[in-house]
């Protein structure tokens, strides 16, 4: 297992969460998104299962430890887990490696919007840093109108300073204008007839 | 003039940048610093990969001695979005959409390099021959 924390403050935010977890496993720090970039990851907790070769054999998805967001992510955890331990137990075998196709229909491609997205905010963030707070402002509201559907490049921007004084909004009220769709897509798994289908 | 090239992970200070327009003009030596792009009797090249010189670029100027290349006309002929805040002097290069598209697309899973707490850099590459779960978080 490989953690990474994607956190413009780096350290100095990520820190007391590592240190408290005493992990045994990387724990890594992405002070500039380049995972986010790289695999077009647009919220947290979100991962990618890679086998021995080196090759996604799930792309990105939400992944959870247990059920206590289970408003926001409206799937049991617990499929998860257990597909994620039939993949460490059988490999390839594993019924929830998905044949290449499938994999690749999974994936979520990033547009030329979105690469420009990723730009704006690597510029919004450095300028933030060099102690400029109100330019940066101007290019985290632009990598979010770019892409909308990215919750890093909010929620990352609304951590740095007083969201409602620069953005006019709050996470609950941006969660409250999904008007019901969801806030992480739904993983990859056949539906169950027990899922719990709680509202957030 | 200073300006700072942002790439992906990387804040570099170039001393000899001139501003005209939105063009950012910078000596060979400090675009190849920046980019990794150096001036070659073929064209640009960064590894093994190079990429012509149009003989119209308006993008390179080639003043006999004193060879220039704007940064912001190159980035835009790779298809390479560019954030520039001129006022703080600082330009960032993404990647196109098409490189970072075709890369996720061919499954290879991208290889990163990312430090822990005690600044040790760790890479994928490391974890060839394991399965890997790779979890991205944040605090916020």
């Amino acid at each position: 297992m490989i953690t990474v924390a994607l956190d413009s403050a780096g350290a100095a935010a990520a820190g007391e969460w590592i240190r408290a977890a005493r992990p045994t496993h990387p724990a890594l720090i992405d002070a500039h998104y380049d995972l986010a970039t790289r695999y077009h990851l647009v919220n947290v907790p979100s991962a990618v299962w890679i086998d021995e070769r080196g090759r996604i054999v799930r792309p990105a998805e939400v992944a959870f430890a247990d059920n206590r967001f289970i408003a926001y992510t409206r799937f049991d955890m617990t499929r998860y887990l257990d597909a994620l331990r039939d993949w460490a137990d059988k490999g390839s075998a594993s019924a929830h490696v998905r044949p290449p196709g499938d994999r690749r229909e999974r994936l979520a491609l990033p547009t030329a919007a979105h690469a420009r997205a990723a730009t704006c905010f690597r510029l919004a963030e450095h300028l933030h840093a060099a102690g400029h707070p109100e330019a940066a402002v101007e290019f985290f509201k632009e990598a979010q109108d770019l892409e909308p559907e990215s919750w890093c490049y909010k929620r990352q921007a609304w951590a740095l300073t007083d969201a409602e004084r620069f953005y006019s909004t709050t996470f609950q009220d941006e969660v409250k204008a999904l008007g019901g769709r969801p806030y992480y897509a739904r993983p990859d798994f056949p539906p169950d007839a027990h899922e719990e289908r709680a509202e957030p | 003039m200073n300006a700072t090239i942002l790439t992906r992970s990387e804040a570099v200070s170039v001393r000899d940048a001139a501003l005209e327009g939105e063009a950012l003009w910078l000596t060979p030596e400090e675009l190849t610093r920046a980019t990794e792009w150096a001036r070659t009797p073929d064209g640009l090249c960064r590894g093994a990969l190079c990429v012509p010189v149009p003989p119209a670029a308006p993008w390179v100027r080639d003043d006999g001695a004193a060879t220039r290349v704007d940064l912001v006309g190159l980035a835009r002929h790779l298809g390479q979005p560019v954030a520039a805040s001129p006022a703080h002097r600082v330009w960032a290069i993404g990647e196109s959409h098409a490189a970072l598209g075709d890369r996720l697309r061919s499954l290879d899973a991208p290889d990163f390099t990312l430090p822990d707490l005690d600044g040790r850099a760790w890479s994928l590459r490391e974890f060839r021959g394991r399965k890997v779960f790779l979890l991205a978080w944040a605090s916020w």
